[in-house]
């Protein structure tokens, strides 16, 4: 979500002093998913005094049948970087399905979205990340 | 290998079909990822998303956050506690049908737990017995134990004795019809305590034709009215009247005695 492990770091602990407090005074949420969303609304905070991406239109390329050798060149903090790149809430659809933690549905209550909203929102990430990977190793799209 | 027509919809689940095969909990997602399964476009999709959630894992996390996640699954699901298991609606639904039909099947058990050839005929002619009216039978004082020559000579009726006993009670009226499956029987009108005595068939075996006995007397109640039956010969004798097997039960101790 912040393609930064210092920021990740503070949010991460501001999100959990903030459970322990909520805890202290028993006033925990019942609400299954409280901890991620709050977590979440914490990482857009913390990026909204950053650079925001610009409202650009990226490219868009057809998934590539050697697309996952492609990925295996990437580096994980490139990979991070490029998801805290988009805009959100592609970037929270992006960030929760990448986890692979959390099925469409809690995925679809966690970040406010529509199925199809989020379908898109994947469909369009996995084009562009193709049109990146394509534009950044190129040679292995000739194996 | 061709992708199958899918839905608007079907195409959208697909496309946030998990990367994890195990967490297809969802029925429509189930059906769409089936469908889609031998597609290379899906086979594509899937391959990409699992080289990237590999790639995820491979983040580095700042040590002090990883601790906190040693051994422990990022989302932990819902327990299910018994309170919430007994609140579930369907929980609650199958529950109570189980104690209907455990009820019905104990009922059914305990009313079946007395039964003995012949047994429904009996209850059928309590009902009877419940609605007979004097007038209704031939007037005939005599002791009960002298109509079975009555029953042979006049009626061809063998072996509808009236046990010993019951043989010397006084009686008020008799008469011989025919159930609703044309049997005959005997019905005596006693003075004693306006006691009732049935003389029916007793039932055989569908296949033999043997006679299904049993031995020593049965307890049959029906509607307030209570009969003692025996079997003796092909016959079965019932003594019935209104009440309860307490009152029956001295004229059978009698003959123990």
């Amino acid at each position: 979500m912040l393609g930064d492990s210092r920021k990740a770091q503070e949010v991460f602990h501001t999100t959990l002093r903030e459970a322990a407090l909520r805890a202290a005074h028993g006033e925990l949420p019942k609400e299954r998913f409280w901890l991620f969303r709050d977590a979440r609304w914490r990482c857009l905070e913390a990026t909204e005094a950053d650079l925001q991406p610009e409202s650009l239109k990226l490219d868009e390329h057809d998934l590539a049948p050697h697309a996952a050798s492609q990925i295996e060149q990437m580096e994980p903090t490139q990979l991070a970087v490029w998801i805290s790149a988009a805009p959100d809430p592609q970037r929270t659809a992006l960030a929760l399905f990448c986890l692979d933690e959390f099925d469409y549905n809690e995925i679809l209550d966690l970040a406010d979205l529509k199925l199809t909203e989020l379908s898109r929102f994947l469909v369009q990430g996995r084009r562009q990340l193709q049109a990146w990977l394509d534009g950044k190793f190129p040679e292995a799209t000739n194996v | 290998m061709r992708t199958p027509r899918l839905s608007r919809g079907q195409r959208a689940l697909l496309n946030c079909a998990p990367i994890n095969q195990g967490k297809l909990t969802d029925r429509s997602m189930r059906s769409a990822v089936s469908r889609a399964a031998d597609s290379p476009e899906f086979a594509n999709q899937q391959n990409f998303d699992r080289a990237v959630a590999a790639l995820v894992t491979l983040i580095p996390v700042p040590p002090e956050t990883a601790e906190w996640f040693a051994e422990k699954d990022l989302v932990v699901g819902s327990k299910w506690t018994w309170k919430k298991i007994v609140r579930n609606p369907a929980v609650l639904a199958i529950s109570i049908a189980v104690v209907v039909i455990a009820g019905v099947s104990v009922f059914q058990v305990l009313s079946r737990l007395h039964d003995f050839p012949g047994s429904a005929t009996a209850r059928k002619l309590l009902t009877v017995a419940a609605s007979t009216r004097p007038v209704m039978l031939d007037p005939v004082s005599t002791e009960a134990g002298t109509l079975s020559d009555l029953f042979f000579m006049k009626h061809g009726l063998e072996h509808y004795d009236v046990p010993e006993e019951f043989a010397d009670f006084r009686t008020i009226g008799c008469r011989v019809f025919e159930d609703e499956e044309s049997r005959r029987i005997a019905q005596i009108w006693l003075a004693e305590k306006r006691m009732q005595l049935f003389l029916f068939p007793a039932e055989r075996n569908t296949k033999t034709g043997a006679v299904l006995g049993f031995p020593g007397w049965r307890y049959v109640s029906q509607e307030g009215w209570v009969g003692a039956v025996k079997e003796q010969s092909g016959v079965c004798f019932m003594a019935a009247l209104r009440g309860g097997e307490k009152d029956l039960e001295p004229y059978i101790a009698k003959t123990k005695e």
